[in-house]
């Protein structure tokens, strides 16, 4: 079955058979764009992972096996990354999802006016690239120039050595990750907070409901499923979205505190284009990541709560 | 190919019988240019916005200007993506003509790139012409094998940078700097105690380094260590020299007055007047001087050894690779490398970027760098210690960044983790062993 | 929400219910001025720090107490900025134009038919998301290399000429258009190529818009494909030039500063005339 509707004049052979072909050929620019510049690399990646090549045609590639894999795995900082990066996730998690919901139903009762203001200055850090927001953060905590510690001096503080630090380094990051997003997160839990039936509300007022009850038994059921969207992209993106800042601000450092998992496989596999190393580091990704999306899809179907 | 030369007839058919036994592979390189051709040169200074930029389109300016027939199509790409951007241009079959490689990669694109060696390339007599004047220990830091890959084009060697006025707050000699690690450690917990700068930092371990390890290199070098054994088959990470070593680096650490922090964190101090003493390259040199100005007395010592032995200084930097394969090309590529190590090409690098001359006759003359050298006596400590200088050893193999990456983790976490150094050290040096070539 | 009314002078229930809303209104206020405050200053002090002469960079006053142009005029010299900005522009509205015709056509093909297939098809396509750049980066690049074109900015948009992203909302968006309409517009004997372009898409304004807002600020601002793609900053985008300026050999703030201003003002601005859209845009994105 090609089509809902058949023509009405007579068809004939050709236009059927075109007919048929119809939603192919709408597929076929979006398709052979995934197909060649995702799925084909993909295949590729998988294959050359149990090779060791340097990629040039005068040079056979040399099968080594999972040798790739378990050099990847037996590096020192591999565990530390796999910590760091649930680190990242717990630290991304209150700023990305708790806090602003937190001020999405607090600030619920402003007037439009000065609610379309403050979205509007909020959102502002969406917007800004990662190279800027990295750059500009850097100035701001650098430890000898900065604002913030010339502030923090003028309070009687010493000096903090945010990104140089390795006590402080991950907090930073998560901090600069955080920043840019949580005018997003902030924006979606409001939008979806007014979507709530405001009948709903005003009936539990009337039987004498207090706000906290409120909140736990109909905002935040009716709201899980964003909480549950947001939670589970902060978990499958979370590294992703610090990547920039840790290779413009940090590189991993000091001592390896703000590697994580996608750095590390830059900093040993993408970035040197050994393509043993990258490929094995691409199957990695891409089926950790992927084993983890199945599981959270699957949790966030089961929790969510829809008004019904 | 038979060069041409001017004599005619018999005396030079004479010539060339008698040389002909000797040649027993020809020069692939073509004698001259002698119609329009365009040549790739791969750059990591033309991806910074700075001095370095500037001065290299000056120098590409003016051989071009000199060479019509000779076209320069420059390809900025950053210094620690130089070998990854060569080996992916080769894998897609656009091959560059000429690079400025770093040394840590040297061996990697001479084996696995197939950097042209120059006495493959070119005449033997032309080669002796062009490296007469040139400092043996710098002809050195391109040889792999006994043949001649890179020309050392841009590097320099470790200096120790040093704040005099804080030395004479602490009340140290500021003519009489630290010639060993133990004056440093000295000097450096005066004046840390006594003016609350920071006492000593350098491009050595952790953030200092900046991804690359040539001047830790020299530090184990200077106590009979190093990285490499000298048939380039094992890694010496746990020799005892080299453990001693760091071990020296971690107690500096310890002791407080040697901290982790990123390049350009400590240069920052530095340039703040708050740091005492700093272990890096002299072509830092230019951007010091300048901050330094009306702020503070810099001077420059040797690099400190160990006891009373002489410090190794090894090198930093980059050389100049002939990668092309086509015989035009190839003579196009050496031309523009011999004028960029030649006389002009060295006063220019050194004068306006602030890296060594290889061609020490140049710092004495009036035409070329005598007159900067006398605003700039700083330069002189760094030219007395070239002769002892040993290549930066670049791991063998297609792993040798992973290589280095494992060594430099392995030596932050051991000076600065406090992780014990000998255990750290030798594990690293078997993981990273199983990662050199078979 | 809740229409409580002040009355003052009754203290109990209702009154200590309204006392208390004043008070969640002046708290939500200083919870919402301190979040603003925090999202805005860093881009305000990137401006103010890009205006400051080279010489009181470091100075802590909120306003330049001499406002030059020194940065800017340093920064247009040591990188090719009207060159980058060119290149962006160029490259971000491409790719957006692109990413929605081939969007549109994806959509429209699973929207109108069902076939065999289509639903792994789509699942595949959706799936692309989750693979970041870095995976395939350096495949892509011996590609477009061994197409020759590595020197052209065609490389910088080839491998966006289709994005998850587009295909998921115009699904969403189209799934939604009213059957009868496009009934209709069959009975009349319409092709589909009509169908899409002439009936549907114009219906569909404010998720074009929307999409486009969000395909054009993400281009814009990307990075570590070009990065990789750079050989000559006059061809490379404007997010180069600013890393540009950090160097292990230390970094020029000011010059930084004006680089970084000159990259985000273009959006800046188009955030500032759309910006109702373009709020509403990454919303809709989010909230689908």
């Amino acid at each position: 079955m090609t089509s809902t509707f058949t023509p009405s004049a007579a068809p004939r052979l050709a236009r059927r058979g075109i007919a048929r072909l119809a939603p192919w050929l709408f597929l076929l620019p979006a398709a052979l764009t995934f197909v060649v510049w995702v799925y084909w690399p993909l295949l590729d990646a998988f294959r050359l992972s149990f090779y060791e090549w340097n990629m040039l045609p005068r040079s056979e590639p040399r099968f080594v096996g999972m040798e790739n894999y378990a050099n990847i795995f037996e590096l020192s900082k591999f565990s530390q990354a796999l910590k760091n990066t649930v680190i990242y996730i717990v630290g991304l998690l209150p700023i990305a999802v708790l806090i602003p919901l937190a001020i999405a139903i607090y600030t619920q009762d402003l007037p439009e006016r000065s609610r379309n203001i403050y979205r509007a200055i909020i959102f502002v850090p969406m917007i800004i690239a990662p190279v800027v927001a990295a750059a500009v953060w850097r100035w701001l905590l650098d430890p000898s120039y900065g604002l913030v510690n010339n502030w923090l001096g003028a309070l009687g503080f010493e000096p903090v050595r945010f990104l140089f630090d390795a006590d402080t380094a991950i907090w930073t990051i998560i901090f600069i990750t955080g920043w840019k997003l949580i005018g997003f997160s902030t924006l979606i839990l409001s939008a979806a907070n007014a979507n709530i039936n405001p009948s709903l509300i005003e009936a539990a007022r009337m039987d004498g409901a207090s706000n906290w009850q409120i909140i736990r038994d109909i905002r935040l059921p009716l709201l899980s499923s964003t909480i549950l969207f947001l939670t589970m992209i902060t978990i499958l993106l979370g590294a992703q979205w610090s990547f920039a800042y840790i290779v413009v601000l940090t590189q991993g450092g000091p001592l390896g505190s703000t590697t994580n998992i996608f750095h590390i496989l830059w900093d040993f596999g993408f970035s040197s284009l050994s393509v043993g190393w990258s490929s094995a580091a691409a199957i990695i990704l891409v089926l950790g990541f992927g084993a983890l999306a199945f599981v959270l899809l699957r949790l966030v179907d089961r929790y969510s709560f829809h008004d019904n | 190919m038979l060069r041409r030369t001017l004599l005619g007839g018999l005396p030079a058919l004479m010539l060339s019988a008698a040389l002909l036994p000797h040649t027993a592979m020809a020069q692939t390189a073509a004698p001259s240019v002698d119609a329009p051709v365009t040549i790739s040169f791969y750059n990591y200074n033309l991806a910074s916005a700075g001095l370095g930029g500037e001065a290299t389109r000056k120098l590409i300016a003016e051989f071009m200007e000199a060479n019509p027939n000779i076209i320069v199509e420059g390809v900025a790409v950053g210094s620690q993506d130089m070998a990854s951007r060569l080996q992916a241009d080769m894998a897609a079959n656009r091959i560059p003509d000429v690079a400025q490689v770093v040394f840590d990669s040297l061996a990697f694109v001479a084996d696995n790139l197939g950097a042209v060696a120059l006495e493959d390339a070119i005449p033997a007599d032309e080669l002796a012409a062009h490296f007469e004047g040139m400092i043996p220990a710098g002809l050195n830091l391109g040889r792999l094998d006994d043949k001649t890959y890179a020309l050392a084009y841009t590097f320099s060697t470790p200096v120790l940078f040093y704040n005099a006025d804080l030395f004479v707050e602490a009340g140290l000699d500021p003519d009489n700097p630290p010639r060993n690690w133990q004056e440093v450690r000295d000097a450096a917990a005066a004046i840390a105690e006594t003016t609350g700068a920071g006492g000593f930092n350098g491009s050595l371990a952790g953030g200092g380094a900046a991804g690359f390890d040539w001047a830790l290199q020299g530090v184990l070098l200077s106590n009979g260590g190093g990285v490499l054994s000298d048939d380039r088959a094992t890694l010496t990470f746990d020799d005892p020299a080299t453990i001693e070593a760091v071990q020296m680096l971690r107690d500096l650490h310890e002791a407080g007055i040697y901290e982790n922090m990123p390049s350009e964190v400590m240069i920052e101090q530095m340039n703040s007047g708050r740091m005492g003493m700093l272990l890096t390259t002299s072509a830092q040199q230019n951007t010091l001087i300048r901050a330094a100005e009306g702020q503070y007395d810099l001077r420059v010592a040797a690099m400190p050894g160990f006891g009373d032995r002489a410090a190794v200084p090894t090198n930093s930097g980059s050389g100049l690779v002939i990668l092309s394969e086509d015989p035009v090309k190839q003579r196009a590529a050496f031309e523009l490398m011999k004028f960029l190590t030649s006389e002009r090409g060295y006063t220019i690098i050194t004068s306006e970027i602030g890296y060594l001359p290889l061609r020490p006759s140049i710092v004495d003359d009036p035409a070329y760098l005598a007159d900067w050298v006398e605003a700039n006596p700083l330069v002189r400590p760094n030219l007395a210690q070239l002769e002892r200088m040993q290549p930066w050893a670049a791991y063998p193999g297609q792993s040798y960044r992973q290589i280095a990456r494992i060594f430099l983790d392995a030596v932050e976490l051991a000076v600065f983790g406090g992780a014990d150094v000998e255990q750290t050290l030798t594990a690293a040096q078997s993981q990273a062993q199983s990662l050199m070539p078979r | 929400m809740t229409t409580d009314t002040l009355t003052a002078g009754r203290i109990t229930g209702p009154a200590r219910g309204a006392l208390k809303f004043r008070l969640d209104r002046w708290f939500g206020h200083a919870v919402l001025i301190a979040l603003a405050f925090l999202c805005l200053f860093p881009v305000y002090w990137m401006i103010v720090t890009s205006l400051r002469p080279a010489n009181e960079i470091l100075e802590g006053s909120l306003w330049p107490s001499n406002a030059s142009l020194d940065n800017y005029r340093y920064a247009l010299g040591a990188i090719p900025v009207r060159a980058m900005l060119i290149n962006t522009t160029v490259i971000s509205v491409a790719v957006t134009a692109i990413q929605l015709v081939t969007g549109l056509l994806a959509a429209f093909a699973f929207v109108r038919w069902r076939f065999a297939g289509d639903k792994i098809i789509y699942a595949l396509m959706v799936l692309t998301w989750l693979v970041p750049l870095q995976v395939v980066m350096i495949p892509n690049y011996l590609l477009v290399a061994k197409l020759g074109l590595l020197a052209s900015i065609i490389a910088l948009i080839l491998p966006h000429f289709a994005s998850a992203l587009a295909v998921m909302l115009l699904v969403q968006a189209m799934r939604s258009f009213p059957r009868e309409v496009m009934e209709a517009a069959r009975m009349d004997g319409a092709s589909n190529w009509r169908l899409l372009w002439e009936i549907m898409v114009p219906n569909m304004r404010g998720t074009i818009a929307s999409l486009a807002i969000l395909v054009f600020i993400s281009t814009w601002n990307e990075y570590f494909w070009p990065l990789l793609l750079s050989r000559t900053p006059e061809n490379s985008v404007v997010q180069i030039g600013i890393q540009m300026f950090m160097t292990a050999e230390g970094t020029q703030w000011g010059p930084l500063m004006a680089a970084s201003t000159m990259a985000s003002l273009p959006i800046l601005i188009l955030y500032l005339v759309l910006q109702r859209q373009v709020v509403q845009s990454f919303l809709q994105s989010g909230l689908k």
